[in-house]
């Protein structure tokens, strides 16, 4: 609670500097722009915001839930000393999300040289599910919330590279489609043409399994 | 826009909300009448709902509060380096000297004291050396056990999904074959942690998911959808998914 407390007095004596500057206070950019000054309290909360969804978004490039942890922890760290190479005009999501990116796939080369060519040729068989990972309520339940997510897990990994990445950044990363252009670098057409296909691609892969993922 | 195809090649967009008003109403009265595309747009739908589950590809119980401290420290490491950039190659040839002596004046204390009399480990007794071991063996057993069921658990979740790339709409077991023979492997060498009291508990289960490996490791790779339903009737039956979480919750 303390710790709490301590935190929004920071955030709240953060916000009063942003309007002085002009920046929506509680806007990530701001937040980014204290983190360039050395503030560890904003990266802090830069980090409470984004881990998750840049999980998320990692996950879909690895099957093994340890490596999308390191991978996590990589990229905040070089959100951190890569801070200086931000600009402010840019969107702070499409920064960090290129290099969360970039890192998956970087690690992702360097786990499978000499192993596997592809991410849809690694074997399932080394797929180490994360004691983390959350537990059915009950076995029943538990086994069709499982599978539909595993099923699911597995289809997104089979999209090409450029409609998976687009489709986590939208619904993982919760961007703008316009943001996602901006952190790829490609048209806006391109973004959507290439979400309709993963979308589409999905329900195509998932066509045959109606019964086991309840669709109704 | 009244043109099926052209219709269904913008549902994803049009639930994305990221169509004009012109084009929303467009699609909502070609949907109206055609029962097709009203279909492929339901199935859009399901499928982006099934996206939007935060569980998908997220541990819950991850120690995400933590994270942030965590991570804010190490950066915070590296921000502080331990070698100064402008630190002089003069320095660093003096620090190098430096811990060289203090490592020979080490070495020679080190090999002074190996020569003179002193207390020895070997005061300890067998029962304070076996008092000693007793907690790291206790906790190795309930870790060894709880991963070996973990494992288990994932196989059988895994054999209920198996997919259908068998000729004559078989079910593919190579993998789970393949598991279940490595699983019984590693139950053999388990043997030894499963005689300790704190898991004694577990010991039942582990031979229940034994006899189920074996089977399963007997298994045809391809398999029919009748073979996996019995073995699912069978694992229901005696309820290895509940048990095996309750024991995990216990030897946590």
């Amino acid at each position: 609670m303390a710790l709490n407390g301590l935190r929004a007095i920071q955030l709240n004596s953060m916000a009063n500097i942003g309007n002085a500057a002009g920046t929506a206070p509680d806007s990530t950019e701001f937040l980014m722009t204290q983190v360039q000054q050395g503030d560890m309290s904003a990266y802090q909360e830069l980090i409470r915001r984004y881990q998750k969804k840049v999980y998320r978004v990692i996950s879909s490039y690895h099957r093994d839930p340890a490596d999308a942890m390191e991978v996590l922890q990589d990229t905040f760290l070089k959100v951190y000393t890569s801070r200086s190479t931000w600009e402010r005009r840019t969107s702070f999501a499409a920064w960090l999300y290129r290099i969360a990116i970039n890192a998956s796939i970087d690690r992702y080369r360097r786990r499978s040289k000499g192993r596997t060519s592809s991410l849809d040729q690694v074997p399932e068989s080394q797929v180490q599910r994360s004691p983390h990972l959350a537990r059915p309520r009950s076995p029943i339940e538990g086994l069709r919330q499982e599978e539909r997510r595993r099923v699911l897990e597995n289809a997104i990994r089979r999209l090409p590279e450029r409609q998976r990445e687009i489709l986590s950044l939208r619904y993982f990363g919760e961007m703008q489609l316009e943001e996602i252009a901006q952190a790829l670098g490609c048209p806006l057409g391109t973004v959507k043409s290439n979400l309709h296909k993963a979308v589409a691609g999905l329900k195509a892969l998932l066509l045959d399994q109606k019964e086991l993922l309840s669709y109704d | 826009m009244t043109d099926c195809e052209d219709v269904r090649e913008s549902l994803v967009l049009y639930a994305e909300g990221e169509l004009s008003a012109e084009q929303s109403r467009s699609i909502q009265e070609h949907s109206a009448w055609c029962v097709s595309c009203r279909q492929e747009a339901a199935g859009i739908r399901q499928i982006r709902s099934w996206l939007l589950d935060p569980d998908l590809f997220l541990p819950q119980d991850y120690g995400w509060e933590i994270l942030p401290s965590s991570l804010a420290a190490r950066a915070k490491g590296r921000r502080h380096r331990w070698v100064p950039s402008n630190f002089s190659s003069l320095a660093w040839a003096a620090s190098v000297a430096a811990c060289v002596l203090l490592g020979l004046i080490f070495l020679q204390t080190v090999q002074d004291r190996s020569s003179l009399p002193g207390p020895s480990t070997t005061s300890l007794s067998p029962e304070d050396i076996q008092s000693l071991l007793r907690p790291i063996r206790s906790a190795h057993a309930r870790e060894a056990t709880a991963r070996y069921l973990n494992e288990c658990q994932d196989l059988l979740l895994n054999l209920v999904g198996a997919e259908k790339n068998c000729e004559g709409d078989r079910h593919d077991l190579s993998l789970e074959v393949e598991r279940a023979r490595e699983l019984l492997r590693r139950k053999r060498m388990l043997d030894t942690e499963l005689r300790a009291p704190e898991v004694a508990r577990a010991r039942e289960l582990c031979d229940e998911l034994e006899n189920l490996l074996v089977s399963l490791s007997a298994a045809q790779k391809c398999e029919s959808s009748g073979e996996i339903r019995l073995m699912e009737r069978s694992i229901e039956k005696q309820q290895i998914l509940l048990r095996i979480n309750l024991l995990r919750a216990e030897l946590s």
